[in-house]
């Protein structure tokens, strides 16, 4: 089918040129990728280098912007920070929702129905609404300013879609040979382990991206939970730093690519997952 | 199963509750005192909230804005020239970036030293202080919200392209159509279903998730000329001696947001029968 019709459009534009299109493509991408450039290449220089000439390259090349936000504003350890709760709110979800997953998918679950409803209605909440009751409650089990009432959140909020996600997912592995390691005498966590874990490999691979790049950009909640300036994490921090910093673009450049970095290079390296969590999002 | 839902329901559905018991109180988040609608109706007479729904409303240019730019680079994608692949990655790429990082890069470009002045410089023109006029500042936020969006929903289109059954555009091609025409009589109909659900998204989305691009463009001002209702919730929650007020207006914004979720729903319905 995919084949057919890129035959398809390929004759029905033959005879025309591709190359004007190809050119207003090319234009598209330069207005993303120059402005990340100009980032980059003004993170790369002292500022009064960047005043002289901000549209050439470095006249003196360094990494000084960079140095400084380590040292004097904290920025490696708000990246650790950020780190460290993206990898363990990640890894709860990918516990929970691949459980919730197979039940939904493939066990006769009391009130599947409702269950499902609740997480679907509930990944459509805005963000804006839990502020409040969520800041009250974590404040009554003191969890405001550590990282568990964070990381809890993290999880709250994205074990909908986790679960929803794999559900689908765990739909296509197929109940033969689930019954046959039954019958085999395999237990539920080795099923889980040996079979669904393997086969849904993909599937969880795409979330667990998805995931960590949703609780490494997140902002609203990791502004309120954690009030400690020591223990930020990364987007926050770097918030703090543009607003302080008006002055001195080349530093707050650095903290910009800092920041982006991290899911720059998930993109890089696994936009075929990305890619495939977005056909989700299509057909929701 | 169970964990799952538990996690979901304590600190989701539970919390929704919550902010309406909370919106119907008068609180500092330690005592609650039970006030009925006081709340509700002192927002009601609240000029600043009328203002600032009204600077919701002036987001909403961002909406066709998005949706145009999104389609014109899904139909230049759908022509799949060679590397359109390539093109599809990165036209994702802002979607993986931080709110923060988008809106931080932008606030920068149009900073008094930032790239587009400096720009402007080269002209001889004297440096624009775009943030301190409530109209440019409102301008800014458009274009990094259309810039941080298209390409995504650019992809979403493309997918609705793809549905289209080649066989239609062949037949059209050979009746001696045009591509404009084709674009206009065949493409456009086609997508419609998909154009829908892209505009609904975005109007949501311009009405509860602008927090970040506010928080770290502008944080609201000057005065409240670019607060959201989003942003006057948090501004309500964390700088307010009564946090009542505040969730009462994240109550009438959930109710808002409930009602254009049904009207997508209705819509998708009514174009599954057709």
């Amino acid at each position: 089918m995919a084949e057919e019709d890129v035959v398809v459009s390929k004759r029905i534009s033959a005879g025309r040129g591709q190359v004007p299109i190809f050119i207003a493509l090319l234009v598209v991408a330069a207005t993303i990728i120059y402005p990340l450039y100009f980032v980059i290449i003004t993170s790369l220089r002292p500022n009064s280098d960047y005043l002289q000439n901000p549209f050439g390259l470095p006249g003196v090349w360094t990494f000084e912007n960079y140095v400084n936000l380590a040292n004097t504003y904290g920025i490696g350890q708000a990246f650790l920070n950020s780190l460290f709760v993206g990898t363990i709110s990640v890894s709860i979800i990918l516990v929970l929702a691949s459980l919730a997953g197979y039940a939904l998918a493939k066990l006769p679950v009391p009130g599947q129905k409702y269950i499902t409803a609740t997480f679907v209605s509930v990944m459509l909440l805005p963000g804006p609404v839990l502020i409040i009751p969520i800041y009250l409650m974590l404040a009554r089990l003191e969890l405001v300013g550590s990282y568990a009432g964070l990381i809890l959140v993290y999880v709250a909020t994205g074990l909908p879609f986790a679960t929803f996600f794999l559900t689908l997912s765990f739909r296509g592995i197929p109940d033969e040979v689930i019954e046959a390691a039954r019958i085999d005498g395999a237990g539920f966590f080795r099923i889980m382990w040996s079979i669904i874990a393997p086969m849904g490999s993909s599937g969880l691979a795409t979330l667990a991206v998805l995931q960590f790049l949703g609780a490494w950009n997140e902002l609203i909640f990791a502004v309120i939970l954690i009030p400690e300036e020591s223990m930020r994490l990364l987007t926050p921090q770097l918030a703090s730093i543009g607003e302080r910093f008006l002055t001195d673009q080349p530093l707050v450049s650095a903290g910009l690519f800092i920041t982006a970095s991290v899911p720059l290079i998930l993109l890089a390296f696994a936009s075929k997952y990305i890619m495939q969590g977005l056909q989700v999002g299509v057909s929701r | 199963m169970l964990p799952a839902f538990l996690v979901v329901v304590g600190f989701m559905a539970f919390p929704v509750a919550f902010a309406v018991f909370i919106s119907f109180t008068r609180t500092n988040g330690l005592r609650y005192e039970w006030r009925w609608f006081d709340n509700y109706i002192a927002l009601l007479n609240d000029p600043i909230v009328a203002q600032v729904f009204l600077n919701n409303l002036t987001f909403l240019i961002s909406v066709p804005l998005v949706i145009f730019a999104a389609l014109i680079v899904s139909v230049l994608l759908f022509e799949r020239v060679r590397g359109w692949k390539y093109f599809r990655v990165i036209f994702f790429l802002p979607n993986v970036l931080s709110v923060a990082v988008i809106g931080i890069m932008f606030r920068n470009a149009f900073g008094y030293y930032g790239g587009v002045n400096q720009a402007l410089g080269l002209f001889g023109i004297e440096p624009i202080q775009f943030f301190t006029n409530g109209t440019t500042a409102i301008a800014i936020i458009i274009l990094a919200l259309v810039w941080a969006g298209f390409g995504y929903q650019s992809l979403l289109l493309l997918a609705g392209l793809t549905a289209i059954n080649p066989a239609v555009f062949e037949a059209a091609a050979i009746d001696g159509a045009g591509w404009w025409k084709r674009l206009w009589y065949i493409t456009l109909p086609n997508i419609r279903r998909v154009l829908g659900f892209v505009f609904i998204i975005n109007v949501i989305y311009t009405f509860s998730s602008l927090f970040g691009f506010i928080y770290v463009m502008t944080a609201g001002g000057p005065g409240f000329d670019t607060t959201t209702i989003d942003y006057l919730v948090y501004l309500r929650a964390f700088s307010s001696t009564n946090l009542g007020s505040g969730a009462a207006l994240a109550v009438i914004l959930f109710l808002f947001i409930g009602i254009l979720t049904l009207i997508q729903n209705r819509v998708f319905k009514l174009g599954e029968e057709d």
